[in-house]
């Protein structure tokens, strides 16, 4: 009675909100649970599926190529962290300051990758990277390098996929950098230059103790990000799984060669790393005491 | 002196690194426009592909018999247009909600709201595929809309938003007798339209630019997305689609979204999606 009475109290509210908790019941809790339940089945998308208790999971841990794809997308993740705070910062600081010419058009031309659609670029990326006609290769020759063959050894094979990814999502996080930056109070900046500090100084003990929440916000975004990336690693396969990102891995067992059970398995590992990697990032923010 | 000098070497280094940034930024672009209107004849390798002598649209009108383009164009318009538009209208709707009333639960079920963001939905891509079967959505356009009608970053972006409209306001049209949701749509809404137009474009770039699902959902060539017919561009001649074909695909990709960007740069004076990620 009590329940039915806050209901119809607050029944705007809640119908406002009911769209968002209905799709996500049926669009993302459901599979997820379900993925849970085929991962202990052998199913392979036709007929009931037979339950075959952990074998999924047996056959996971010695399956190489599982472990190739957890390394690749390790190193795909320890690598844009990196590679996109970084330069994300660096443009974000160059954009704002007052040293710049033109800067409307250079807010404009730094975000256009970001606008351009990652598989169409994975294309173009593919044959500036080719081996014999890629434009880059004939870069290294020019200054008296060797051709790399980027994409048909698996020892490159990873670096486009890195480049490609980077290219087109550091004008997402520098955009987000440069509006945290435009919110910091510029007294703070003329008071330390009265106190003569100096630019680096300022950056180090202001401006990034000040990012720190949006670079951590940035850094839960890039995780998620990178964990599910599909589009760049499959436009720009390397031979076997030499680049292969996990999620692709699951595509790839699940709707080429329908091992859906085997895939599913596959999911609650991506499932689990990706709620490991939040909580932990969480611990480690609470730990500082800012949450 | 010493001080003047070091000024001007910082303000040439700043210009000189944003201008090798933009480089990067534009050339793989500029690259790509220049060979899809090379004839197939020429030379597209290393530097040869940056020579045009004789610019031609042949390879567009040969892109148009390997694949139904305009049956594509359609299915990416409806999709990214549809999708867009219902997405803006629950989000906001839920943002409202979140921002603007008190109600039991409000801050958990707004907590559960921003955790959902930890999880992708892509990890359950299996039995989703399952579900949309048993729908009968499997080459449907609104396998591709209806699940994400309401999604949870919209919801927190617009709610930032929402929570600077002033209370008074509201209370006013309350007074008034002002229903709920013509307070949402006849006050909140106008007030929140510079939030609202970029998350639209963010929103746009997305669902245009959309790959997995539509590869996923639609196994029919007319069915398909643009995004998915040009990805497939290598192995629909053949194996031997030449470059210049296929960069041609992707120009017909990029080029729309690019020139709608510029377009928005055009209107949003205070510039770009800053204001989308308001803190």
């Amino acid at each position: 009675m009590n329940i039915m009475k806050t209901l119809k109290k607050y029944r705007a509210p809640y119908l406002f909100i009911l769209p968002f908790f209905l799709l996500f019941f049926v669009f993302q809790l459901i599979p997820i649970v379900w993925t849970g339940y085929i991962s202990f089945t052998n199913w392979k998308g036709l007929g009931e599926p037979q339950f075959c208790g952990l074998d999924n999971y047996r056959l996971l841990v010695n399956d190489y190529m599982v472990l190739d794809a957890l390394t690749n997308t390790t190193i795909y993740w320890v690598s844009s962290l990196v590679i996109i705070i970084v330069i994300s910062i660096a443009i974000a600081l160059c954009l704002q300051s007052s040293r710049l010419k033109f800067r409307h058009f250079f807010q404009t031309a730094t975000f256009l990758p970001y606008v351009c659609a990652s598989v169409a670029m994975g294309l173009i990326f593919g044959m500036l990277f080719d081996e014999n006609a890629g434009l880059i290769n004939e870069i290294l020759v020019s200054i008296g390098w060797d051709r790399v063959p980027w994409l048909t050894s698996s020892k490159y094979a990873r670096i486009p996929v890195i480049i490609l990814f980077n290219w087109r999502i550091i004008p997402w996080f520098t955009v987000i950098i440069y509006s945290a930056l435009l919110n910091i109070p510029s007294d703070y900046y003329e008071a330390a230059t009265v106190d003569g500090a100096s630019e680096f100084q300022q950056f180090f003990r202001i401006t990034l103790p000040l990012l720190k929440n949006m670079l951590f916000f940035c850094m839960l975004t890039i995780t998620v990000d990178v964990w599910k990336m599909f589009n760049e690693s499959y436009t720009l396969s390397g031979p076997g799984s030499s680049n292969t990102s996990l999620f692709q891995l699951i595509y790839e067992y699940a709707f080429k060669i329908f091992r859906l059970g085997y895939a599913s398995s596959l999911s609650m590992l991506l499932i689990v790393i990706l709620l490991a990697i939040s909580i932990l990032q969480f611990i480690l923010k609470r730990r500082e005491g800012e949450i | 002196m010493k001080n003047k000098g070091q000024e001007i070497t910082k303000g040439v280094i700043v210009n000189i690194f944003m201008i090798i940034v933009v480089v990067i930024c534009l050339f793989p672009v500029l690259w790509m426009c220049a060979i899809s209107i090379k004839t197939v004849g020429e030379k597209v390798s290393g530097f040869n592909a940056l020579v045009i002598n004789e610019p031609t649209l042949e390879n567009f009108k040969h892109l148009f018999t390997l694949v139904p383009i305009w049956n594509n164009l359609y299915n990416s318009l409806f999709t990214t247009i549809i999708g867009t538009i219902t997405t803006l209208f629950f989000c906001a709707l839920a943002g409202f909600a979140f921002a603007k009333y008190r109600f039991p639960g409000r801050d958990i079920l707004f907590c559960f709201v921003v955790a959902t963001m930890m999880i992708s939905a892509e990890a359950g891509a299996i039995p989703l595929f399952v579900i949309m079967r048993k729908m009968g959505l499997i080459n449907s356009l609104w396998s591709l809309i209806i699940p994400r009608i309401a999604t949870a970053v919209g919801i927190f972006y617009l709610r930032q938003y929402m929570l600077d409209v002033p209370d008074e306001l509201i209370d006013a049209a309350k007074i008034d007798g002002c229903h709920d949701f013509s307070i949402f749509y006849k006050i909140v809404c106008p007030i929140i339209t510079p939030a609202l137009a970029s998350w639209a474009s963010i929103t746009v770039i997305a669902r245009w630019n959309d790959y997995f699902w539509p590869l996923l959902f639609l196994n029919k060539t007319d069915k398909y997305t643009l995004m998915v017919s040009v990805a497939m561009l290598p192995v629909s001649d053949g194996l031997a689609t030449p470059w210049q074909t296929i960069l041609a695909g992707t120009t017909i990709v990029i080029l729309p979204s690019i020139i709608l960007y510029l377009f928005m740069q055009l209107f949003q004076k205070s510039g770009n999606f800053a204001g989308a990620v308001k803190g």
